[in-house]
């Protein structure tokens, strides 16, 4: 009898966390539902009411009218430039910074560390001016050099490459060393391999980050033709968009996000492992 | 690999427009502004009588003159949202790319001014043939600093009562000749207010009273002045809030909503909705919805059938309300050519020539001629908020006017959104304002 009621408790516990996890799933889905809705709904119908879940009225002119703006291709090749190469510095400076951290030994190694890791209390907002200025003074505004370089030395990626890196077993590095193997191929024929989980967690969060960048695009980039996505689709709305073209915002809103929503789909795996791989250290 | 073509094609696209940009006797003129970007339904439209909004006007009125000047001009606008444009209006002169024409609210003009960032117009406007004698005396006030002009006027926009007449009928709110009758003083305001809801169940008032744009603010020192009280002194360094005037607009104000005449949970799109919804009788909100509520009646689809304007009333004595100004200026570039400011001067004439098309959106002109021609009083309701040219009130020319606006609307909201009481909104709104102004002296 007993054998037979574990199951069935085990079950019905099993359905109330089911039963949670669609409450939870829903009420995060519901505003996304909402957004995409409502980009497919005429502006007018919108200033009105903004309520029902259901695209009716449906249109799809604030999307064809997305389309007809002429730089949003010029817009999205910014962005697609902007974000795989900063991806790729960071991944770059991250793991080498990481390796030499995790396992190398030089002067001042500690102080280094904690200096590096220091900046992760400087908030973005603190440096912006004084960045802003030593582009101006190189004249580099306006150009993908000043887009990206900012955002090249990462101090959190330091950090999780470093921590990644020092877990990974020493067995495996004496026995490449006692083959003679120089640090840089230690690290590029054993370290990086091993890492590509951490990798592909921070490549992501720094593709992520690097689209959905705001302000610094913002004071940066100050002609039409060198902004990014983000920055681009935000000048095209009207003065008070958020009640008379608020189907195009969305649909703006919507097409923006697309690419991330698409990246996310195909690299799922890796996010979620490398959010629990950054909680659990 | 297969990305090559793409790129081929967007290097050639650059190429492109960097030869045109160079090409011989061309003046290409850069224009930064707001009003959005609708180069899709717009890009090509030169007849006036086809463009509408403030986003297809300025755009059409761009082509019309890249079409029309003999000065072999184009003007190329970039667009900056509403929200980031002066953060990237300042940013430009920095990164070296200088706008040639700008959009400017005069409130905003003094911190330009104070730094020598804009070039003066006296000389502009009188080589271009521009009269200022023509210009309503607040707009040519708004664009003038220490005795010299900055900037040409384009329009006033000020808050209004957008009405609900169907409403007002059923309350019997209606004077003879068939206007919305509306208070006269505070009480009257309470009263009618309280009979409206009675009568009708629906609120009396719909308002922004989220603080996003401050648009109660603006209606408290619209009292204000309708009181004689400045609420920032001229020079600039002194702020008149926590008075017993200020007291008077403020408790107006807040017995709105403890009275229950009005929704404190609307922000900006919500107080339209209900407007349009036939929840309540009347919006206050700018000229700049004038035509969009006018269609949304028309288009039979809202509830909203029967729309009037009127002049926000001179409740508190005076007839008074809050105004800003769009105006355009050339920012200071040294590097700017003759021929380049003569031709964004002459966009300026342009501009100006044609302020009856800007005044189609709903603002008020800046021209008198304008005012008073018959084709602007044959635009819809133009005429029921006519007097609002003349108790538009000119901002002082203030630094950093644009920082008091946004640290008054936090502590002034709390007052129906907390329960916090006017005097106590009132003392702390003084003391915000207070730490602002000190920067100025």
């Amino acid at each position: 009898m007993s054998a037979l009621q574990r199951p069935r408790k085990g079950r019905a516990l099993d359905l109330v966390i089911l039963g949670v996890t669609l409450v939870v799933a829903a009420l995060w889905l519901l505003p996304m539902i909402w957004v995409v809705s409502m980009s497919l709904k005429p502006n007018e119908e919108l200033m009105r009411s903004t309520s029902g879940l259901l695209p009716i009225p449906f249109t799809i002119e604030n999307y064809t009218n997305l389309m007809r703006v002429s730089a949003v291709p010029l817009w999205l090749f910014h962005s697609v430039v902007v974000a795989l190469s900063m991806t790729l510095m960071v991944l770059v400076v991250s793991s080498l910074a990481g390796y030499a951290f995790a396992r190398l030994h030089f002067p001042f190694k500690r102080t280094l560390f904690v200096l590096t890791i220091a900046g992760l209390m400087v908030p973005e907002h603190a440096v912006l001016i004084p960045l802003f200025t030593m582009f101006a003074d190189w004249g580099l505004h306006n150009s993908h050099t000043a887009l990206v370089m900012p955002r090249v030395a990462v101090p959190i990626g330091v950090f999780l490459m470093t921590q990644f890196m020092r877990a990974i077993p020493r067995e495996l590095e004496e026995a490449a060393e006692l083959d003679h193997a120089s640090h840089f191929t230690i690290f590029w024929r054993i370290m990086l391999p091993l890492s590509v989980p951490a990798l592909t967690t921070l490549g992501l969060f720094t593709f992520i980050f690097a689209w959905n960048d705001f302000l610094w695009p913002l004071v940066s980039a100050t002609r039409a033709d060198m902004f990014t996505v983000t920055v681009g689709l935000a000048s095209i709305q009207g003065n008070f968009a958020f009640s008379e073209g608020l189907g195009s915002v969305m649909a703006s809103a919507v097409f923006a996000s697309l690419p991330i929503v698409v990246l996310f789909l195909i690299f799922q795996r890796f996010i979620v492992a490398g959010v629990a791989m950054g909680a659990g250290k | 690999m297969h990305h090559s073509p793409t790129l081929g094609r967007l290097a050639l696209a650059a190429l492109l427009a960097s030869t045109a940009a160079t090409s011989a006797g061309a003046v290409e003129l850069s224009l930064l502004r707001f009003f959005g970007d609708c180069q899709a339904d717009y890009g090509t439209v030169t007849d006036m009588t086809k463009a509408n909004g403030e986003c297809g006007i300025i755009t059409a009125l761009t082509n019309k003159f890249n079409a029309e000047n003999t000065l072999g001009a184009t003007v190329t606008a970039q667009n900056v949202e509403w929200g980031a444009y002066y953060d990237q209006l300042t940013a430009t002169y920095s990164t070296g790319n200088i706008p040639d024409i700008a959009v400017m609210h005069s409130s905003v003009m003094p911190n330009f001014t104070s730094r020598d960032l804009l070039m003066p117009l006296d000389d502009a406007f009188a080589a271009g043939g521009i009269d200022k004698a023509d210009f309503a005396p607040a707009a040519l006030e708004n664009a003038t600093s220490d005795g010299k002009i900055y900037a040409l006027p384009f329009d006033l926009h000020a808050i209004l009562f957008h009405v609900n007449m169907d409403l007002m009928t059923e309350a019997g709110f209606v004077n003879a000749d068939g206007t919305p009758r509306l208070p006269a003083s505070p009480e009257e305001m309470i009263s009618m207010g309280k009979e409206f809801k009675e009568k009708t169940g629906k609120f009396y008032i719909a308002s922004e009273a989220q603080a996003a744009e401050g648009m109660l603010i603006r209606l408290w020192q619209s009292f204000m002045w309708q009181q004689g009280v400045d609420v920032l002194s001229a020079d600039g360094t002194a702020a008149s809030i926590d008075t017993p005037e200020g007291l008077k607009a403020a408790e107006l104000i807040k017995a709105l909503y403890d009275e229950g005449l009005a929704n404190p949970g609307l922000d900006y799109s919500g107080a339209e909705q209900a407007f349009l919804n036939g929840e309540a009788a009347i919006l206050i909100n700018g000229t700049w919805g004038v035509d969009n509520y006018n269609a949304q009646a028309a288009s039979g689809q809202a509830a909203l059938k029967n729309y009037s304007v009127a002049n926000v009333p001179a409740i508190f004595g005076q007839a008074k309300v809050w105004a800003d100004s769009h105006m355009w200026v050339i920012p200071a570039d040294p590097s700017r050519s003759a021929e380049e400011t003569e031709a964004a001067v002459a966009f300026l004439k342009f501009l100006n020539d044609n302020n009856f098309e800007w005044a189609r959106t709903g603002h008020l002109s800046v021209r008198t001629s304008v005012i008073n021609s018959p084709e602007f009083a044959a635009l819809p309701h133009r005429q029921e908020y006519a007097g609002t040219v003349e108790a538009a009130t000119a901002l002082p020319q203030v630094q950093n006017s644009r920082a008091v606006f946004e640290a008054m609307f936090t502590d002034f909201n709390a007052m129906w959104l907390t329960g916090t009481e006017p005097s106590e909104a009132l003392a702390s709104m003084q003391s915000s304002v207070d730490r602002i102004l000190r920067r100025n002296r």
